[in-house]
Parts: structure tokens; C-alpha cells; sequence
């Protein structure tokens, strides 16, 4: 079903309404009219009937008014009988040679008796047509109409419009809104109570999601954090262990092989750690960092991993990449890039980085394209690798996103291809 | 030498005594700001190890005060808060360097010797063990007085040896101290023990007294 405007909801069974209420008063209207007219009509009649009469007393020519002329009575007389002495008044039609038609007139049809004959006086007067009456009516009607219709639009075209304005500028801040974003609701300069309570209980409700994610992101964080001591302990305690000299070799590489493991989660952790960090916003912003560097020291920190995958790596300098991110995170987003495209290569397989002023483009071997929805979702993983801890491209994404002005796209051709972009 | 641990965990305070213990350390211990700062103030230490978030008040703060009292003990700041701020505050206020949890004893060790040995202007400026010794300022090593030339690895490799002589150290905490963080991400360890196996051969050649021995294909030991 096409969703209406509350605007134009209203105003369909406005004008429906009122087309029902003009009609049905337009009815009424005629009714009482045509009434009121009919009553003055006749009283005229029955006036002039007593002048007649009372005339015909004195001056007995008007007895003989057998047709209509200039007085527009008649007199006809009756043979005697009983004849009731009612007036009776009726509407007929009368040709009119001014109108060269007939037109309606109002008749009055009385019986009376003058020296004992009897006599039927007709007095007609003409009256109001009754159709075009209607017909004129019914055209003022329908110019009320329309005006009223036209206006009721304008008026809630503009009054509407601007009383609207705080929902619609309301409604465009909520589509931007994201949770834990550092937008507010702008206060909304409302004069509608209605739209003043919608405010009021939306920003309330935010006020409250934004206090639970902040928690919830606290909690990470602290959850993290309260981990880093138990861990430390526990595999502290294995490495004093390993040094006892009656360990048999059996339990020594059991040992090794839980402190291992221990090792994985002290990552996993420290990980976690950073992601929360970085979504909690503690990293402070900074100078201009020039990212070409940046990737030599990694690849350099990431010398024996590419010895040991034995990549072959080519780097391509076009341009200096620089960009205002914080060091730190900076370090971090091209490790984790760079350090994601050895270790899911192929072993002996490529490594290519290029920079240029707008763009590191970073590809590397692979057989299949990954899933571009996914990949950067916390704990993908899309071997079985239980060295990854699958969030180095979540702790990637999570840096791109604070930093507006970088974008990073993952695509497939031949290769994987990690293209970071600046706007 | 004498080591103050100022820390709140019961028992990581007592893996890491343990383990300094070992290296011939007398080792004292302060689990709150107060007791902390008392000890600061009535004894010398040769080396701090400090933790930032005490009951009391801020290991940042003792830090404060320890320059104040113009102590010339080296400092570690050994944190959970693996917060970079911390750290270069840490550093501004004149520790000497910075340990997050969960780190290695073995590298502990290493850290402790050198913070030590930096502070120590009037004494040893050399870390020794049998007829090894190092100058790591200048990145040199001799045997017997003759010079013994390493690449920046092998000397790493040696360094975590010598500061942690006889005691095992596994080959997962020698890749991350001497390759860095990145290690955990490689297919094998194998790199360890091609580097182990040229340091070997030069410090044969070179008749040092020290072999350095695999343990069970988990770790290596210098003896």
C-alpha cells in the first residue's frame, strides 16, 4: 500500500467532508429560502386580496375583471353553491411576452361573495424561478467549493509545511544518528506539544542506548584489561616451572604447549584491548604522518615473517601518502595490512605495495576471493588458522572509521587487493 | 643488588620475586602507595620495578617522588594499562623503561640488568657471565678480551642469554624478543634455531666458555 503524507491523509477526508457538509446545508439552505420567499409572496397575495375585496365593495368595476391585465387579478363569477372560503394558493406557470415563455407564478385562489353571487378571485404575482435559483445555488456552491478546497490545501501546504519543519529536520538528524557516535540530537525548536514530546522521549531514549553501549564497551575494555594480570601470572608461573630441573621431557613440552596456548590468548586480548581503545576514542589525534615510513618499518618489523613465508615483496613509491592519524594507529593499521597480507599468502607468493599521493594499494597472492562483507568482521576467519586471532582487519576497519577523510576497499583480481584511499 | 617490587598482586609479586631470587637478587616488596613510598624513602634500591595502578595512589605519582628525593634508582614501570600515554608520561618522569603485562620473566630479567647497569655510572659499565662480557651501549661483545663480531640478531639472541644465564628460555619468548611481536603469526620457529646455530658456531670459534644447549626442542639454555 503507498504510504500517504499525514498532510495529504487529513486532506482527503477534509475535502470529502466537506463536499457532504456544503451539500447536505446547501440542502437546507435552499429549503428555508425557498420557504421564507414563499412566505412573503403570499403574504402579499392575501394583502391584496383584502384590498380587492375590500375595493370591490365601493367600485364594482373590479368584479368584472374577467383577465389578467395590469392588476393581475382575475374575477370570475361562480354559479351559486357552497363554496369554502379558504384561500388556496398553488404555484403554476403564466406566459410572460416579455420572456416570450412562461413563468413561474405564485396564484391565489380565494372564493368570496359580493350581493349574493358568488365570485373566484385569482391573484398571481410572479415568483422566483425555482430552478435557476437552484442553479445559481448550486455555482456559488461549487465556487465555495473549490475555494474552500484550494485555501484548506494552501493553508496546509504552508502552515503545515512550517509546522512540520523541527519533524523534518528531526527526522534527517535521526538518519544520520549512529550509536556511539558523537552526535547529539540538536534541540528541536518546536511550538507543537506533540513534536516537543516526540524530542524529549527519542532523546531520552538515546541518552539511555548511548549510556549501555558505553558500558558494554567499558566492560570489553575493562574485561580485558582485568586479564592482563591473571595471564601475566599464569604463564609467569609455567616459566619458572619449565625451569625445574626434575621435569621429565614429556612434561616440559606439555607444559610449553599450555603456555603456548597462554600466549594466544595474551594476544587475543591485547587485541581486544586495542579494539576497544580505538572504538572508545582514547587514541588523541595528531601531527601529519607519512605513511611511506610507516610501511618501511613494518616491513622491516616484518622481516622474518616474510623470510620465513619466503615472500617475495615489491614496494613502489609514486608519491608520499601523507595523512593527519595518530601514530599509533597509524603503525597498527598498516601492520595489521601488511602483516594480513604475509601471513594469508601463499607460501613463496607475492607481496605488492604501491603509494602514490592518494592511494596504498596492497595486494598479495591467493586463490580465492574472500568475502568482502565479512572479512572485516571481528573474529572472521576464512582458513582454519589458530595463530590468527581474526581481528587484525577488524582493529583496520575500526581505525578507517574514525578517520573520515580514509577509505579502504578490498577487492579481487588475480590477487587480493587492499587499496586504503584519501579523500 | 637490590630490587623493590612495587605491586598489588599477591602472586604476580611472588612469580616475579621467584625469579629474580634466582638471579641472585635481594628482592623487597611494597604492595601499596604508602608502604611504597616509606621504603622509597628509607632505603636504596638498585632498581624499581613499578606498577602504575596501586592502592593509595599513582605509581606515576611515586615516580614523582622519587625524583623529588633525587633517588637515582632505575625504574621500570611494569603496567596492565598498556596505554601509550602512560608509557611516554612514564618515560618523561624519568623511568628508565616500560614492561606491559604479560611479558616474559626471561625478558623481565634482561630489562632489570640493563636498567641496572645504565644507572650504575660509577660501576660495571659491562654485563658479564663466564668470559663473555657485553658493552650494549655500543652494541659490542668480547671473549676473553677479543672482540667478537655479531649482526644486530645475534647480538639480541646473546643479550637474552647472558642476562638470563643457566635458566631455560623458550623459543617463543627468544622470537618475540628478538624478532619482535609479530612472531606469533609465523608458520615455525625454525628462524630461532638457524640464528641459534650461527651464534653457536661464532662463540665456539671464538672459545667462549658458554654453550648454549636445546632443551627438548622447547626452548634453549646457556650454560
Amino acid at each position: 500500500m503507498q504510504k500517504r503524507s499525514l498532510k495529504n491523509y487529513t486532506l482527503r477526508y477534509l475535502v470529502i467532508a466537506i463536499l457532504g457538509i456544503i451539500a447536505l446545508w446547501a440542502a437546507l439552505f435552499y429549503m428555508y429560502i425557498i420557504e421564507e420567499v414563499y412566505d412573503n409572496i403570499d403574504d402579499g397575495l392575501k394583502d391584496t386580496r383584502l384590498r380587492i375585496m375590500h375595493e370591490a365593495e365601493s367600485d364594482l368595476e373590479i368584479l368584472l375583471t374577467r383577465e389578467y391585465d395590469i392588476a393581475r387579478f382575475r374575477v370570475t363569477p361562480l354559479p351559486p353553491g357552497d363554496y369554502s372560503r379558504k384561500s388556496h394558493i398553488y404555484n403554476s406557470k403564466m406566459y410572460m411576452p416579455y420572456d416570450d415563455d412562461d413563468e413561474p407564478v405564485r396564484v391565489l385562489q380565494s372564493i368570496f361573495s359580493s350581493k349574493g353571487q358568488e365570485y373566484q378571485l385569482e391573484i398571481y404575482t410572479s415568483t422566483v424561478e425555482e430552478d435557476e435559483l437552484l442553479e445559481d445555488l448550486l455555482t456559488a456552491l461549487v465556487v465555495l467549493y473549490i475555494a474552500l478546497v484550494v485555501s484548506i490545501i494552501l493553508i496546509n501546504h504552508f502552515i503545515l509545511r512550517k509546522a512540520w519543519t523541527p519533524f523534518y529536520r528531526f527526522m534527517e538528524q535521526l538518519r544520520h544518528y549512529k550509536i556511539g557516535g558523537r552526535n547529539r540530537l540538536d534541540p528541536m525548536p518546536a511550538t507543537i506539544r506533540e513534536f516537543d514530546e516526540l524530542y524529549t522521549e527519542l532523546s531520552a531514549m538515546i541518552e539511555r542506548n548511548e549510556t549501555v553501549y558505553l558500558q558494554q564497551k567499558q566492560f570489553i575494555e575493562n574485561a580485558s584489561h582485568e586479564l592482563q594480570t591473571p595471564l601475566a601470572i599464569a604463564s609467569n608461573k609455567l616459566e619458572l616451572l619449565m625451569n625445574r630441573p626434575d621435569l621429565t621431557e614429556e612434561s616440559l613440552v606439555q607444559i610449553d604447549e599450555i603456555s603456548r596456548t597462554l600466549q594466544r590468548l595474551k594476544r587475543l586480548n591485547r587485541s581486544l584491548l586495542m579494539l576497544s581503545k580505538i572504538e572508545n576514542r582514547q587514541f588523541q589525534p595528531s601531527g601529519d604522518i607519512l605513511l611511506n615510513d610507516l610501511i618501511k618499518q613494518a616491513l622491516n618489523d616484518l622481516e622474518m615473517l616474510i623470510t620465513s613465508k619466503n615472500t617475495e615483496v615489491a614496494f613502489r613509491e609514486q608519491g608520499d601518502f601523507i595523512a593527519e592519524i595518530n601514530p599509533d594507529l597509524a603503525s597498527s593499521l598498516i601492520g595489521n595490512l601488511l602483516k594480513n597480507a604475509i601471513v594469508h599468502n601463499i607460501k613463496g607468493g607475492i607481496l605488492d605495495i604501491s603509494v602514490s599521493e592518494r592511494e596504498v594499494v596492497i595486494s598479495n597472492s591467493g586463490e580465492t576471493p574472500l568475502n568482502k562483507e565479512q572479512i572485516f568482521e571481528r573474529f572472521y576467519k576464512n582458513e582454519q588458522n589458530e595463530r590468527s586471532t581474526g581481528l587484525g582487519l577488524a582493529i583496520v576497519k575500526s581505525i578507517i572509521r574514525l578517520y573520515p577523510f580514509l577509505t579502504l576497499e578490498y577487492d579481487y583480481e588475480g590477487m587480493h587487493r587492499f587499496t586504503l584511499r584519501k579523500l | 643488588m637490590k630490587i623493590l617490587i612495587i605491586e598489588d598482586e599477591q602472586e604476580l609479586t611472588q612469580v616475579m620475586r621467584t625469579s629474580l631470587e634466582k638471579g641472585n637478587y635481594l628482592v623487597e616488596h611494597a604492595a601499596d602507595y604508602h608502604t611504597a613510598l616509606d621504603k622509597i624513602v628509607s632505603y636504596d634500591y638498585d632498581c624499581i620495578l613499578l606498577d602504575i595502578m596501586l592502592p593509595g595512589g599513582s605509581g606515576l605519582e611515586l615516580l614523582s617522588e622519587l625524583k623529588k628525593l633525587r633517588k637515582e634508582e632505575a625504574v621500570i614501570i611494569i603496567s596492565a594499562k598498556d596505554a601509550v600515554d602512560d608509557k611516554v608520561l612514564g618515560l618523561e618522569l624519568g623511568a628508565d623503561d616500560y614492561l606491559a603485562k604479560p611479558f616474559h620473566l626471561a625478558e623481565l630479567n634482561a630489562r632489570v640488568k640493563s636498567a641496572i647497569r645504565r644507572k650504575n655510572q660509577n660501576g660495571e659499565q659491562y654485563i658479564g657471565w663466564r668470559n663473555i662480557t657485553i658493552d650494549p651501549e655500543n652494541r659490542a661483545v668480547r671473549v676473553n678480551h677479543t672482540e667478537l663480531v655479531l649482526n644486530r640478531k645475534e647480538f639480541d639472541l646473546l643479550y637474552y642469554f647472558i642476562t638470563n644465564p643457566e635458566r631455560l628460555i623458550t623459543k617463543t619468548s627468544i622470537a618475540e624478543y628478538v624478532w619482535g611481536d609479530h612472531t606469533d603469526q609465523a608458520d615455525s620457529l625454525d628462524f630461532v634455531y638457524s640464528q641459534i646455530k650461527n651464534l653457536r658456531k661464532k662463540l665456539n670459534k671464538a672459545k667462549a666458555e658458554v654453550d648454549i644447549q636445546a632443551v627438548y626442542g622447547v626452548g634453549y639454555k646457556i650454560v
